[in-house]
């Protein structure tokens, strides 16, 4: 009578500070492909991991077959026949496909392994489910679509018949992502069952039975796809109503300071590009967002606007400075090729708010003070014939501390290692902001922090702009989006979707194009709504 | 034609040392575990099984069954090199310690111990370990007379056991790595040690069992150096321990490479001792001391080796990096 | 305004040195129990000459600053390098080429000794910049080069002096045949100044050479630590991607880095050699007095004063281990010293753990002020489902 495979249980899971799962319930009938649908920081990974047994959850059960279960480790999920496709692959890039799909059990005799069994077994499976392999191939060599491949083999091998699939077209083509949609309805067929966590909505509506919404660590609620639309799953996403609101003078744009044209960085992780062509502008006296789901080539677009790391092609003008050209292969020959190093950049006037604040951020094991004059330490306000003027860092330093209200144990001398992430955020943001710098390169600013420090850095942001400087914000956050910024671009599988005025604009929308169920145009660099001109 | 044999021979005698250390150097970097301390792990080894072979010596046992106890004492350079080399293991892998600081203090800890083990057995100022001469192979051991051929020459002038077994384990160890599930195993840790643990390996116990066979091998490595370089233990391997790092890191992390690279540089070290002999080798007979140059010579390749190597080295991707299960 | 709450242990390096000294106690009470088992009548004899002969008369201290001045100097050159977080093994290669290059200006060019001593500087420094090149410019193991070039840099000292016939003891009317001249016979001016602390200790061994050590030690601390420089190297070590942010160029500090390790490296090979006591033997063996920097860079956590003290420590317990003899062989300090560098293995722990704590501790402080704490990769982690 029980036609549910498998039943997450009100599935808390708690981390230091977070709770990322708040009581969750999630059902999966037996042959169904149910879909997992949530901004970042919904909860989605954590709580398929905790399915997967990757961790364990302070309250809840999980039920198998109406029985309870007990997930220590990813080995007991596999003898219940769950598996996963993570969303990094887990491969032995110098393994062949056929080595990575037995890794952990290899047909054997006496402890050697028995080749053509696995051989066969493979491809057999390949050959059912149309999952086409070389078993032969070498890891690395292999497209990322026939990786994905393998990470599904690998289940299938283990006769799982309960599949997860974390993120599994972000890293897709077109193409691969419709022959993955059709291997997965024939699995389904077959009376295996598919979870899958994704935040595009073209492709729930286009093979999910039904959809399971999380926000903010809590399910909204689940429905049959067949009887909704992107619209209301969108609303389900995000909807709720705007919570700050920034008071804000309007924008007075000035002239141009950052010039992006056509700009491609490759990707670290498959073979496509990261970033495609991408050109548009920021003037002095804007804030301007570049808006999306993490994942769409955000974080290679600013290492690469940065200078941290080297696009293919593209030219970047910073106040009618050229500070990146390069020219592909194709164009001129005599163009010269130029690529400013990051101390360069930072001269200009280009400060940077990095996404990752541990790793390019701060250095955790130097002081506060230390990290304060991370970028200025070598200006002679602070420095004289290479030795370091202790009593000015310490005096800038303590400035920012009081400006910026940034707790630590011990004042300027504290380990930034021991102090909390807002604070060290906020530490951060002070510097860069405090540089005055012509364009300020902001991503997530705001991660972390609480409500009166996000509202204080808001106002340091529209402060920079008041003053004539330029804002490039990247945000994973619809309010901040929303109440921050002066013109919103949307980024999407590495280009820019859709350009908005967020005065004229809702949440909703934004979520469609987030979520690449829309987008402008055929070029949209190239199209300027016209509300954008103020 | 003498000299041809004798260099082919003393070649093979002082490749076979860099083969079994590199061999083992090349398990514990597969597992995911930088084995600096394969100087000391050879050391010990030496040390245990030529004690061992001095104590076979004097109980008459040695003589009467000279390749049986042979046998033994590899065992012990063996058994002992192991369990030296779980200290290495033991702070790399649960300590996560900075694995080329818990080698170092290997390293050190090894000569010291040795010559006061030594002191304390043989009585003081005795620091060196006679190793007994029945341990040769010689013709007679085989029943063959003793002739003056070309062949008899190359291969009796210093005929150990351990020459045998090391071919023995290049072939085990080749088919190991890449037959075995173990060897599929082992090999995945020190790649991807995410990928291995979610598959349900236990990275942990893989990395113990790499170092420990880089133990195994390397004490009998010791050994082997030990018959190669003369007549004693004298406390010291010359080095040997990391110029196999030097082996493994030219044989690309591979079995049939690190032996080519292993006979590539005993090569070079023999042809300074048979410089004179050799016609077309340069004597450098203005410069005193000349033999500095040619002791000078393996190193020097292997630094030219390495540089015009180091586009096509592949080191296994995940070595050196304590595996934090906790982190995913 | 921020309340500081004082801490009892909370000085900079506190957790660093407890540490330390636990390492140090726990390898001495290894030490006891193998002398114990070797010789148990002797062993207790054998423990209290150990730790107290240093300090018993005049001349064994005198002994003790002379043979602490080149470990103060190899400490400073691992130290050095590991504070840019690179692993100078070479130290020992280094060290021969600075003493060669010392003796060579010494006896066959008959300098006076400053002059020397700068050589040695040079010297080291030379051999300090293959492992830091080859690495920019090729990506070979530094590891792999430092040990490869510390034997090319022996056999390459000893085929040089072999080939300057002025600078074997022979020369001059010395016995032996392989070793290098007694400098007070071949140049005096060669040898570092007494300035009469030799009488006044009674002992042949001393020299400034120590103060001119600890000068070194000075300098590297005011370099880490009040100079741009410093910094950026210190960032580099600390966090490679950070210093990228900051626009520090990696490749280059990390040349520079084992240039300068390289050279204090060679200055310690300089001062030991000056000092007239102790001539350079053509041996086949790597000197181990590169290697015993280690010890002393970890004890330290590689603080250059603190080096000063690491190396007096490991310097006493060498003295007093001499003194041991003959009821048991030196090389049981040896044995201490790799106990006690295994246990700072231990001591990195130890130190997280007790970092950990005080972290914690300060969380539950700031959580009051402020709504989220620290916990980074989970939390990144968990944002980005």
């Amino acid at each position: 009578m029980n036609d549910y495979v498998i039943e997450m249980l009100n599935i808390t899971k708690e981390f230091p500070g977070i709770r990322a799962n708040d009581d969750i319930t999630l059902r999966l009938k037996r042959g169904e492909i149910h879909a997992l649908l949530g901004e970042n920081g919904a909860g989605k990974s954590t709580l398929m991991s905790v399915l997967f047994g990757l961790y364990q959850p302070e309250k809840g059960t999980i039920k198998k077959d109406g029985e309870i279960v007990r997930i220590k480790d990813p080995n007991d999920a596999n003898a219940l026949h769950i598996g996963m496709v993570h969303q990094h692959f887990k491969l032995v890039e110098i393994f062949t496909v056929l080595d990575n799909i037995i890794l952990g059990v290899e047909p054997n005799k006496m402890g050697f392994i028995q080749e053509s069994e696995a051989r066969k077994k493979v491809v057999e499976l390949s050959d059912r489910y149309g999952l086409k392999v070389d078993p032969d191939a070498v890891i690395e060599d292999i497209s990322v679509g026939m990786q994905q491949r393998v990470e599904i083999l690998k289940m299938l091998y283990r006769d799982n018949d309960i599949l997860i699939f974390d993120e599994p077209t972000a890293v897709l083509t077109p193409q691969e992502i419709e022959e993955l949609m059709d291997i997965m309805r024939s699995f389904a067929k077959e009376g295996k069952s598919i979870l899958f966590i994704t935040h595009k909505l073209n492709e729930i509506m286009a093979v999910a039975d039904r959809c399971t919404v999380l926000r903010k660590g809590q399910c909204v609620g689940t429905v049959n796809v067949k009887d909704t639309s992107k619209q209301e799953l969108s609303r389900m996403m995000v909807g709720r109503d705007v919570e700050f609101v920034v008071s804000k003078d309007e924008a007075k744009p000035g002239e141009t300071v950052l010039e992006i044209e056509h700009l491609t960085v490759p990707s670290k992780l498959h073979k496509n590009n990261a970033v495609k062509d991408v050109s548009f502008h920021v003037r002095a006296g804007e804030i301007v967002c570049l808006a999306g789901i993490e994942g769409n080539g955000q974080t290679e677009f600013v290492y690469a606007l940065t200078g941290l790391e080297k696009p293919s092609a593209g030219s970047i003008t910073l106040k009618n400075e050229r500070i990146l050209q390069l020219a592909p292969r194709a164009q001129k020959a005599g163009d010269r090729q130029i690529n400013a190093s990051v101390r360069q950049r930072s001269k200009l006037g280009m400060s940077h708010i990095p996404e990752d604040r541990q790793k390019y951020g701060l250095v955790l094991d130097y002081t506060l003070e230390e990290n304060l004059v991370l970028q200025r330490y070598w200006q002679p306000e602070f420095q004289k014939n290479g030795f370091i003027k202790k009593g000015e860092v310490r005096k800038y330093a303590e400035k920012l501390i009081r400006q910026y209200d940034i707790r630590s144990g011990q004042g300027p001398v504290t380990t930034v290692r021991s102090m909390s992430g807002g604070n060290q955020q906020k530490a951060i943001v002070a510097r860069e902001i405090d540089k005055e710098p012509e364009l300020l390169v902001a991503v997530q600013p705001t991660r972390g922090l609480d409500v009166g420090a996000i509202e204080y850095i808001h106002k340091q942001l529209v402060a920079a702009r008041d003053n004539g400087k330029a804002v490039l914000l990247v945000s994973l956050e619809l309010d901040e989006v929303m109440n921050v910024s002066d013109r919103i671009l949307v980024m999407y599988e590495g280009e820019i979707v859709g350009e908005f005025d967020p005065k004229k604009t809702t949440v909703q929308e934004l979520g469609l194009f987030m979520a690449g169920a829309k987008r402008q145009g055929a070029n949209s660099s190239t199209e300027r709504t016209a509300n954008t001109d103020a | 034609m003498k000299i041809l044999a004798d260099i082919i021979s003393a070649t093979i005698l002082f490749a076979v040392p860099l083969l079994l250390v590199a061999l083992g150097g090349m398990f514990s970097e597969r597992s995911g575990v930088i084995n600096i301390a394969l100087e000391g792990i050879m050391i010990i080894g030496a040390l245990c099984s030529c004690l061992f072979l001095r104590a076979l010596d004097d109980s008459g046992f040695g003589p009467m069954h000279p390749q049986l106890s042979m046998l033994y004492a590899i065992l012990v350079a063996a058994g002992s090199g192991a369990l030296f080399a779980l200290l290495l293991a033991f702070a790399s892998v649960n300590l996560k310690a900075d694995q080329t600081i818990g080698g170092t203090a290997l390293n050190m800890f090894a000569p010291a111990f040795a010559i006061v083990l030594t002191w304390a057995i043989q009585g003081q100022g005795q620091t060196t370990i006679l190793i007994p001469t029945w341990s040769r192979i010689t013709q007679e051991t085989l029943g063959i007379v003793e002739k003056d051929t070309f062949l008899q020459n190359l291969v009796f002038k210093s005929f150990y056991q351990t020459t045998l077994w090391s071919i023995v384990l290049l072939l085990i160890a080749v088919v190991v790595l890449y037959r075995t599930r173990f060897g599929l195993r082992l090999r995945s840790c020190g790649e991807h040690p995410q990928a291995a643990d979610s598959v349900g390996i236990n990275v942990y116990r893989m990395r113990y069992a790499g170092v420990g066979i880089s133990g195994f091998l390397g004490g009998i490595g010791g050994l082997a150096y030990t018959l190669a370089a003369g007549s004693a233990f004298q406390s010291t391997v010359a080095g040997y321990g990391f110029l196999a790092l030097a082996v493994m890191i030219f044989g690309n992390w591979k079995p049939w490479n690190i032996l080519a690279a292993s006979l590539f540089f005993a090569l070079f070290k023999i042809l300074g001792s048979y410089s004179g002999s050799i016609p077309f080798l340069p004597k450098f007979e203005n410069i005193k001391a000349s033999e500095y140059i040619y002791l000078m010579l393996p190193y020097i390749v292997t630094m030219i080796v390495l540089v015009l190597t180091s586009k096509k080295s592949r080191a296994p991707k995940s070595e050196g990096i304590p595996y934090d299960k906790g982190r995913r | 305004m921020p309340e500081k709450k004082k801490r009892s242990f909370n000085f900079p390096g506190s957790t660093s040195i407890l540490a330390s000294l636990i390492s140090i106690g726990i390898g001495l009470i290894f030490g006891l129990i193998l002398l114990i088992v070797l010789n148990p009548s002797a062993a207790g004899g054998a423990f209290v000459s150990l730790v107290t002969t240093g300090f018993r008369s005049s001349d064994k201290f005198a002994k003790v600053l002379y043979q602490a001045a080149p470990l103060v100097m190899t400490g400073l050159s691992v130290g050095f390098a590991f504070k840019t977080g690179l692993f100078n093994i070479g130290a020992s290669g280094q060290y021969t080429v600075g003493a060669a290059a010392a003796l060579i200006g010494a006896i066959q060019f008959q300098l006076p000794w400053y002059v020397c001593l700068l050589l040695a500087l040079v010297g080291g420094a030379f051999w300090g910049i293959f492992p830091g090149l080859f690495k920019a410019l090729f990506n070979v193991n530094e590891v792999i080069t430092s040990i490869m070039f510390n034997w090319i840099g022996m056999f390459a000292v000893n085929l040089t002096i072999n080939n300057l016939p002025m600078m074997l003891a022979k020369y001059w009317g010395g016995a032996q045949m392989d070793r290098t001249a007694n400098l007070a016979q071949a140049n005096p001016n060669a040898l570092i100044p007494r300035l009469g602390l030799d009488t006044l200790m009674h002992s042949n061994y001393m020299n400034t050479g120590i103060f001119i050590a600890i000068v070194f030690a000075i300098i590297a601390w005011v370099i880490l630590s009040k100079t741009t420089f410093g910094y950026e190297l210190k960032a580099c070590g600390f966090n490679r991607n950070a210093s990228l942010y900051a626009g520090i160029s990696a490749k280059r500090n990390i040349v520079l880095s084992m240039v300068i390790s390289g050279a204090f490296a060679g200055v310690g090979g300089g001062l030991y050699y000056l000092a007239g006591n102790g001539q350079y033997t053509l041996v086949k063996q790597l000197l181990t007095a590169g290697f015993n920097g280690i010890p002393v860079a970890l004890l330290a956590s590689s603080n250059p004063i603190g080096i000063i003290f690491s190396a007096l420590f490991v310097s006493y317990i060498q003295v007093g281990g001499d003194a041991m003899q003959p009821d048991f062989v030196k090389e049981i300090i040896d044995i201490i010293i790799s106990v006690i560098i295994y246990l700072a293995a231990f001591a990195l722990l130890t130190r997280e753990l007790l970092t950990r704590r005080q972290m914690l501790r300060q969380e539950e402080e700031n959580s009051a002020a402020d709504a989220l704490p620290a916990a980074s990769e989970e939390k990144d982690e968990v944002s980005q489902s």
